[in-house]
């Protein structure tokens, strides 16, 4: 099995024409992690798939593998493979043609070849699929064709993008399940590009959230949902429930003091130092309902705008009297919903589940702190 | 007839005509008008011709008269007039053949060339010659005759007006199809097989023979067969380029037969001219759907095989 | 990927073959019609050097297109064959392309197939169906005379312009409804679903939504066949062979075919080539505006 696949991205831009694609990000993904790359369309993520497998040239900045700079390398000397969206299956050759390709492309003698290509198939569970035609495959299979033909050269890197982009909602979800048991059985990275959020956090080691060729924040799965660093990130990974305030600056516990509209509320996560006119943040399931006339800090009043049952869960969308509109999470444990339309509430903010983050206007992150 | 009498007529006459309105709208289905103006266009493309093949299997001398059938006297049964045995038929069957066998080889290697050059490369030069491939597929012939034949004359005069002049000008007129049709399928293939091919490590050139070729092929296969079709059919510049009865092609001779008296031995080649293309036709569409049959089970390239073929798209 | 030089040394053959034998000779004709004309053995002397040129015969053969003059008589006559011809092919063809695109469902690639048929039998070959159908004992005359139409049916075959104009028609359609079926197959067929949902009847759907959208199909398909009908010449030689039914094309073909003035038959293919030319770069801007238009 292969180890290490060190991948570092300098200060990479890319321009088409005036138009830059990528501002000059830097990345660094260690040998032997799933890292993904996770924004919406036009975000740069593609761009930079791309400038990795060497299918776009940079203009500005430097790729690394291992240490050694292949930015003028041609992407057929580079130790990387990528598995395309559309699969991109060579139609007029079989299965083991398509597997063998790369390796025959390297000059490897038969019965080796041989070999390689039955251990590939049989890492994804294709064996006696050899003979069969891409077009009579289904796409789940020809996904694992792709996937055959691409590790068969066993290379450092394993670029993949938007890989089961193409495949209904079922599959996808078995064959994260799978990418991700193989990327584990495997060793090597894989470099993965997605714009489901709910992809990104199941699979990945880290994430790096994209937005406007800029990355917001890298960082794993948990802390970027629940420590976001920027608007944008908190706003991306599921509902964030992003009120305007006013920041006064940390006070002696360290707590942000901040001010919605009448109320004080105490923000003990993110940027407690901040001050000026910013955001909060606090996720749905954190977020406590109380009776009409509860006490203490970070109570706000409110209303039941809506209530909806989702199955698993209820969620409750409430208005508070200060305008804002926060939607809150509760699980179904089998009981009727705690409020109806209409009622009268406290919406409790607790100080350590609320988070006061830098607002857009700010500089974000670019520089991977991993 | 009295007053009710008439308007009651009227009035049934009345429903009678919008009866048959319906029938011919038919709102619900297809527009019958527009069913009957099809098949009565189709057949009057078609039946023209038909009979003029037919009567290339005349039993008597008429073109307009039936006498009877028979089968080959016209195409090798008379010795004197049919096709086989009239040496100036024999030789304009044989100067298509060779004019549009020499257009192919020559035609569809450049156009490929051509087609792959127009397609990637970047900027005003590119564009000027793209434009510059368009313009062969809007001049005139008369236009593309005049010009040649001149400068064979004055500009270019060690070549006579020959077989090889006659080819130069069918190579001229033919590369903007193939350029159109295979440029047409590389748009449709997109370039992931070949950045799959280079992820792989196949080198550009690899690339191009083991990858992108075999995908051409089916464009390539159906250039050959147009180019055929099309030169076979030409006679504006066959005959601007024309030696003389040397270098007469089919349609040349029909051209001067036909105001002449002619014989049903004229119907005769062009009918064979006429089975040869469908003959090519034929060929480059089955090849064409029978190398393509992956692609369309799959749901994409292909979809349409004559308008993949045909490339109508400039 | 490729390296970057690869594509232009690929077309390269290519564009030098159309350089050296179409831009060339073109200008090989310009070279002619501004020429001179050898006093002694009369032929035509091709003059390169645009500052030797001799607008003698260009001149002459452009106040022949003056109105009352012979080629304008020429010229008035092919246009008008042209626009008649224009207009039957659409109010024929466009039905027909809009039937093959909307409504014909299972039958459609059968009736692709025989659209498709035309083109692979010879131009001639379908011009001497005609001639044997129109000639005086042909088919045509026997049924007209049956049908009690005619007792003496006219002279089909000799300066007859209903007879070129069917020539034309017939010869040149198919090159009109296959580009016309393509863009009406490009038509959304939402749109028109959206346009009867909302209340319009087929034939409002029709008017409002497909004939406009099949503008710039009809302008492009009428360009592609308007254009050589222009320079047509032996359609009306093997149909009428009358100078009463002569083309433009019929003269330029005179005049170098057993001619005395090939400057004359240059400056004549140049003047055809301008204004045709002027037609083509009018449906360019059209298209280039429409497609600014749909974007906006």
């Amino acid at each position: 099995m292969v180890r290490g696949g060190e991948v570092q991205v300098v200060d990479l831009v890319k321009r088409f024409g005036p138009v830059a694609a990528v501002h000059g990000i830097n990345l660094h993904m260690p040998g032997g992690e799933f890292f993904s790359m996770l924004g919406p369309s036009g975000c740069g993520k593609t761009t930079t798939l791309r400038m990795i497998a060497g299918f776009e040239q940079p203009s500005e900045g430097k790729i690394l593998l291992d240490g050694e700079d292949m930015t003028g390398t041609p992407p057929h000397r580079r130790h990387v493979n990528t598995v395309f969206q559309n699969y991109a299956l060579f139609p007029h050759l079989n299965v083991f043609d398509n597997v063998a390709f790369g390796l025959r492309r390297q000059r490897v003698e038969r019965s080796e070849l041989q070999r390689r290509v039955g251990e590939a198939l049989a890492l994804v569970q294709l064996t006696g699929f050899e003979k069969r035609k891409p077009v009579q495959l289904s796409g789940g299979q020809q996904q694992r064709v792709a996937l055959a033909r691409a590790l068969v050269l066993k290379p450092a890197v394993l670029l993949l993008d938007e890989p089961l982009g193409a495949l209904d909602a079922k599959l996808r979800k078995q064959l994260q399940i799978e990418l991700k048991a193989l990327q584990q059985q495997v060793g090597i990275t894989f470099i993965y590009v997605t714009h489901d959020q709910e992809e990104a956090l199941t699979m990945s080691d880290r994430i790096a959230v994209m937005s406007n060729g800029r990355v917001e924040q890298v960082a794993a799965p948990r802390q970027v949902y629940e420590e976001p660093a920027t608007v944008f990130v908190a706003d991306f990974l599921g509902v964030s429930n992003l009120m305007q305030v006013t920041a006064r600056g940390a006070d002696a516990q360290g707590h942000c003091r901040i001010r919605l509209e009448d109320f004080e509320l105490q923000a003990a996560r993110g940027d407690t130092a901040v001050s000026g006119d910013t955001k909060a943040t606090i996720r749905p399931e954190r977020v406590r309902l109380e009776p009409h006339g509860s006490t203490g800090e970070n109570r706000v009043p409110g209303t039941i705008e809506r209530a909806v049952y989702l199955g698993n869960a209820f969620q409750l969308i409430v208005r508070l009297c200060t305008g804002q509109s926060i939607q809150t999470l509760f699980q179904n444990t089998g009981d009727e919903m705690p409020y109806a339309q209409g009622a009268a509430v406290h919406v409790h903010f607790p100080a350590d589940a609320l988070r006061v983050l830098r607002d857009t206007g700010a500089r974000a992150p670019t520089t991977d702190k991993s | 007839m009295t007053a009710t009498s008439a308007s009651l007529a009227l009035a049934g006459n009345r429903s009678v005509l919008r009866r048959v309105r319906d029938w011919l709208g038919n709102p619900w289905g297809r527009p019958r008008f527009l069913v009957l103006v099809t098949w009565a266009y189709i057949v009057w493309s078609i039946v023209p011709v038909l009979i003029a093949i037919q009567f290339s299997f005349n039993a008597g001398r008429s073109l307009t008269a039936w006498q009877g059938l028979s089968l080959t006297r016209w195409y090798w049964g008379d010795p004197v007039d049919s096709v086989w045995a009239d040496p100036t038929l024999q030789a304009a069957l044989l100067q298509s053949l060779k004019l549009a066998g020499l257009d192919m080889l020559i035609a569809t290697p450049l156009g490929v060339l051509l087609a792959l050059g127009l397609a990637r490369w970047r900027g005003y030069l590119a564009e000027a010659s793209n434009l510059l491939m368009l313009f062969p597929l809007v001049t005139p012939e008369i236009v593309m005759g005049v010009s040649l034949s001149l400068v064979f004359l004055y500009l270019f005069d060690f070549i006579e007006p020959s077989t090889t002049a006659q080819v130069l000008g069918h190579v001229t007129f033919s590369l903007s199809y193939v350029v159109v049709i295979v440029r047409g399928r590389l748009f449709s293939i997109g370039r992931q097989y070949e950045e799959a091919a280079a992820d792989l490590g196949a080198t550009p050139w690899e690339t191009l023979w083991l990858v992108l070729l075999p995908l051409l092929l089916p464009a390539i296969l159906s250039s050959l067969m147009i180019v055929f079709a099309i030169s076979i059919d030409d006679f504006v510049i066959s005959q601007w380029l024309s030696c003389g009865a040397d270098c007469d092609t089919i349609p040349i001779r029909i051209y001067s037969a036909t105001r002449a008296a002619p014989l049903p031995s004229i119907n005769a080649l062009a009918a064979i001219m006429v089975y040869f293309t469908i003959g090519a036709l034929l060929i480059a569409y089955f090849l064409f759907r029978f190398l393509t049959r992956g692609e369309r089970a799959a749901g994409k390239a292909g979809r349409s095989v004559v308008a993949d073929m045909g490339g109508f798209d400039m | 990927m490729y390296p970057r030089r690869l594509w232009p040394a690929f077309a390269m053959p290519g564009v030098l073959w159309l350089c050296l034998l179409f831009l060339v000779p073109f200008y090989a004709v310009i070279a002619v019609a501004f020429g001179t004309v050898d006093p002694i053995f009369l032929n035509p002397v091709p003059v390169w050097n645009p500052l030797d040129w001799n607008a003698d015969y260009v001149l002459q053969t452009l106040t022949g297109f003056l109105p009352g003059n012979d080629y304008w008589r020429v010229f008035i006559r092919t246009t008008e064959y042209v626009a008649i011809s224009l207009a039957l092919c659409l109010l024929i063809g466009y039905p027909v392309a809009y039937y093959i695109s909307r409504h014909a469902g299972r039958t459609k690639s059968l009736l692709v197939a025989l659209l498709v048929l035309p083109f692979w039998v010879s131009y001639l070959m379908r011009m001497l169906a005609w001639v044997n159908l129109l000639a005086p004992e042909g088919y045509v005359n026997r049924i007209l005379t049956w049908a009690h139409i005619f007792t003496t049916p006219p002279d089909w075959l000799n300066g007859n312009p209903y007879s070129v104009i069917l020539g034309l028609v017939y010869g040149y359609i198919p090159y009109l409804i296959m580009p016309l079926l393509a863009a009406l197959d490009r038509i959304d067929k939402s749109l028109l679903e959206a346009a009867r949902d909302l209340g319009a009847s087929p034939f409002r759907a029709f008017v409002h939504v497909t004939l406009p959208l099949s503008k710039t199909g009809i302008l492009g398909a009428s360009v592609i066949i308007t254009l050589p009908m222009f320079g047509d010449y032996y359609t009306p030689n093997i149909i009428s062979g009358s100078p009463q039914t002569s083309m433009l094309g019929n003269q330029i073909d005179i005049f170098f075919h057993g001619g005395p003035q090939p400057a004359i038959g240059a400056a004549l293919t140049l003047v055809l080539s301008v204004f045709l030319g002027v037609l083509m770069i009018y449906y360019m801007l059209t298209v280039a505006k429409a497609s600014r238009e749909a974007q906006a």
